[in-house]
């Protein structure tokens, strides 16, 4: 019985899975802010290079990954699929449990899989410097390691509370060469005008992304990266889906659950998509997929499924997608990369047509869950992580209840190296468990903008 | 008493020990004022100026001028403690300290104006502090007994010390929060009934750090601040129910609640308020039944309450559980800020109905911020003092 299920490099997908096809009804067209019309690609071309806005509408299910971006990502991919005997073992369940361990790129996350692609495009573009946010600092690592690579500058906008809270992941960024502002700082009207009515807040992705996003709006040899949500990056995700595919095939399995965590959606975007379009298509009905949220900022399952903007200010088009309210601030969990208010206008979509489902946790039963995790598969995994590993196991030990022998496959989608202090916190008895009171949040009529749907 | 010194250099604090704190209370008797003798019969022993001195070694390099009192009242306490930066400005006229001692050195500290009062006693002595400073001058106690009430006493004496010790030189810069005073019945209290009555709301100084540790919270350290985002949400929620009567509870969280419609709530009452406009103060049960007879949706916004955690204590007897009933358990919002939440990592229910205390359920929804909630389980407490 295999415990590590592992690719030979030429078997690195060479294209990835485009789900926009396989979608039964098309996607929401983003609108454009100020005018409310379907945005075209010459609205988009101020920040992103054309052939990334090809892919964000591109109706060809398979698109080709360049072999430059190929060469970089066999750094360390195809990443190992294990199977969790040791966890199975300890559960005493009658499920199969294998997780797909994105920890092993460079930056400890999924997130190198897309800040490649999107640092090559803007290269071959002829961009010379991207803008980005970061919440935790796992994308702002990523993306400070792809513009390295393909020798762009890189401006990181860090949220506030995690620019003084984590000091590593800085370091990170600072080693791969890029600039990381707290935010919100002055070097933005988005980010000015936020502390002029707020001098001490914590900040927040939102915030993070209008600073980001008007930096490359107003640079001309500059361009804006996104970490997550759009569905270019989801469709870079797809190679952790493709070759978790092959690799269950490989073992002759099949999942009856694929499980990830969700912040934009990106990650669990990755795992899901090439399942999702089995299900699309027919075949493998029964696939229960999940997405897993925080209750501190449960988009999926308390979220309006509307259109609203990306970021505070308002600057990005309006995605159709669950939202909390672009003003919503979440608590400050230490997963900090799952505090968005929106999530991926696909996942979204699958969510509501329900492809797939959704479902929250609160932060000390994910904590738990991490720990039952480290202590018998040995990885540390990473906060946001640690709320698909919750779920992975609870499904687990339904099996134990019901007998029933399901395959469960969860996105590991990345390592907790730097969130020791996390970890410390949850043995201390200081995590709290955040709650939206939906009702009353409700009742105080959420600020979204009035668009017609 | 000496004159009033011109002008300090450094920050000035009040001190005063209360030294028979406590021992009433330990040896069966109903508070010790006068009973001093008797207690030291029945084997009392004082421990506050022992919980005192402990504060007072570590802030023996710290940048205050103290004024103090007579005696074991504090001179003897910062003597032992090896302070030498003081004056005596109030001497005990009796053999023994009563409660007018405290409240008349502390009547001689506002005279000469001091930038904090640092005392150590009980709830009792709080309340006799509270008496003469009012929210002008912040306090801070050290706990001379077990377990204090009320949330102007540090955790521990050495608790007390690392709260002063953030004070650099300059100006008063120690961050201050709202503390309550809480008026606990003692005779009840030692039949193992906790009743609580909120008795003022005083300004006190904290610690943002030591109650969050390492955590990544950013916004939970300033409790003014956490304080402002629940009164807008709030405010928010109740403009979008104009049918709804709020009766909002004491304390200055609901407090600020009215504030965000201009308007000054009676602090340690309940009161009513719908779209925006006060329609009733300081009400009692009969009023609130009135009120209910009148109102098809209504609606309890209380905080939580003291150190002790109490959310709807036998204190607020003006919730009857005839009232609480007719409101309905799901129609009672209950706010803190997240720093009070940490402060007080028990709370409990004690509406005096073990029924609809159940009813409750095993976790409490407990807004803490702007949109932002906090889960926190329930103690069953009905009656226990632990
Ligand atoms: C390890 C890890 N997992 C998950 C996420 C969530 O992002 P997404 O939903 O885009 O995968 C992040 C974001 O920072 C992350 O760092």
């Amino acid at each position: 019985m295999h415990t590590k299920i592992l690719l030979d490099e030429e078997h690195l997908p060479k294209r990835w899975y485009n789900i926009l096809a396989d979608l039964p009804t098309p996607l929401d067209p983003p609108l454009h802010p100020g005018t409310g019309k379907p945005v075209t690609p010459e609205d988009l071309s101020p920040i992103f290079p054309m052939e990334l806005i090809r892919q964000e509408m591109s109706p060809q299910k398979m698109i080709d990954i360049p072999e430059e971006v190929r060469d970089i990502l066999r750094i360390w991919r195809p990443a190992p699929l294990y199977r969790a005997h040791r966890l199975e073992a300890r559960l005493k369940t009658p499920a199969r449990i294998y997780y797909k361990y994105e920890g092993v790129s460079p930056a400890g996350s999924h997130k190198p899989n897309t800040a490649v692609a999107q640092a090559y495009y803007n290269m071959k573009a002829g961009v010379e410097r991207l803008a980005t946010e970061t919440g935790a600092g796992q994308w702002g690592s990523a993306l400070a390691f792809a513009t390295k690579v393909f020798g762009l500058e890189c401006t990181i906008y860090m949220v506030r509370s995690s620019y003084a809270q984590k000091p590593y992941r800085k370091s990170m960024m600072h080693v791969w060469g890029a600039e990381c502002i707290p935010s919100p700082s002055t070097k933005t009207k988005a980010g000015t005008a936020v502390l002029e009515h707020d001098r001490d807040t914590p900040g927040s992705l939102g915030i993070a992304i209008s600073e980001a996003v008007e930096d490359a709006a107003t640079h001309a040899n500059t361009n804006y990266s996104l970490g997550s949500v759009l569905n270019h990056v989801c469709l870079h995700q797809t190679v952790i889906g493709l070759e978790a595919m092959e690799q269950m095939a490989q073992v002759e399995e099949y999942p009856d659950v694929v499980i990830g965590c969700v912040g934009g959606g990106s990650n669990f975007a990755g795992i899901a998509f090439p399942f999702a379009g089995d299900k699309l298509k027919g075949s493998h009905k029964e696939t229960e997929i999940i997405a897993v949220e925080p209750t501190a900022c449960p988009t999926l399952t308390r979220g309006l499924y509307t259109y609203d903007y990306g970021d505070v200010a308002g600057l990005t088009p309006l995605l159709k997608m669950f939202t909390l309210g672009h003003d919503f601030v979440p608590p400050s969990i230490h997963a900090g990369g799952l505090r968005y208010h929106g999530a991926s206008p696909i996942v979204s979509k699958l969510v509501q047509e329900g492809t797939m489902t959704a479902t929250s946790c609160y932060q000390t039963e994910v904590f738990e869950a991490a720990q039952t995790f480290a202590q018998t598969e040995g990885f540390i995994v990473a906060p946001e992580t640690s709320h698909a590993v919750r779920v992975a196991i609870d499904k687990a030990l339904e099996c134990k209840k019901t007998g029933e022998e399901k395959t469960i496959l969860f996105n590991c989608s990345g390592h907790g190296d730097f969130d020791m202090s996390a970890y410390d916190a949850y043995y201390a008895g200081k995590l709290e468990d955040y709650e939206y009171p939906e009702q009353l949040i409700r009742e105080s009529l959420a600020r979204i903008p009035k668009i017609p749907t | 008493m000496s004159s009033p010194p011109q002008s300090f250099p450094r920050i000035t604090v009040g001190f005063l020990v209360n030294p028979i704190a406590g021992m009433g209370g330990a040896v069966g008797l109903k508070g010790t004022d006068g009973l001093v003798e008797q207690a030291r019969i029945r084997g009392a022993v004082a421990h506050a100026p022992g919980r005192a001195k402990e504060a007072m070694v570590l802030l023996k390099d710290a940048p205050f001028r103290f004024l103090t009192c007579s005696g074991p009242m504090g001179e003897d306490i910062l003597r032992d403690a090896g302070i030498s930066g003081f004056d005596v400005v109030y001497s005990s006229p009796g053999a023994e300290t009563s409660s007018a001692d405290t409240r008349e050195a502390c009547r001689v500290f506002r005279s000469i104006g001091v930038d904090l009062v640092l005392f150590c006693g009980g709830d009792g002595t709080a309340r006799d502090v509270f008496d003469t400073t009012g929210t002008g001058i912040p306090l801070l106690g050290i706990p001379a007994g077990v377990k204090m009430y009320s949330a102007v006493f540090s955790l521990t004496p050495e608790a007390a010390a690392e709260i002063l010790l953030q004070q650099g030189i300059g100006p008063l810069s120690l961050p201050l929060r709202d503390a309550e005073v809480v008026d606990v019945d003692e005779e009840a209290y030692r039949l193992g009934e906790l009743r609580t009555r909120l008795y003022g709301i005083a300004r006190s100084p904290y610690l943002p750090g030591l109650v969050q540790g390492t955590k990544v919270v950013f916004e939970d350290r300033d409790d003014d601040r956490a304080r402002a985002g629940i009164a807008r949400f709030l405010a928010e929620v109740m403009e979008g129910t104009p049918e709804i009567l709020y009766i909002l509870g004491p304390g200055t969280t609901t407090g600020a609640i009215a504030h965000e419609f201009g308007l000054e709530k009676t602090l340690l009452g309940f009161d009513a308020m719908i779209k925006g406009r006060i329609v009733e103060c300081d009400l009692n049960e009969s009023s609130m039944l009135a009120l209910l007879d009148q109102y098809a949706h209504v609606r309890l916004v209380v905080s939580v309450i003291g150190a002790q955690g109490a959310v709807l204590g036998r204190g607020t007897q003006q919730v009857s559980p005839q009232v609480l009933r007719r409101i309905g358990v799901s129609q009672v919002i209950v706010v803190a800020t997240p720093h009070k939440l940490t402060e007080t990592p028990m709370l409990f229910l004690d509406t005096g109905d073990p029924g609809l205390d159940a009813g409750f359920g095993e976790f409490l929804q407990i807004i803490t911020g702007y949109r932002t909630a906090q889960r926190k389980r329930l103690k069953r407490s009905t009656g226990s003092c632990q």
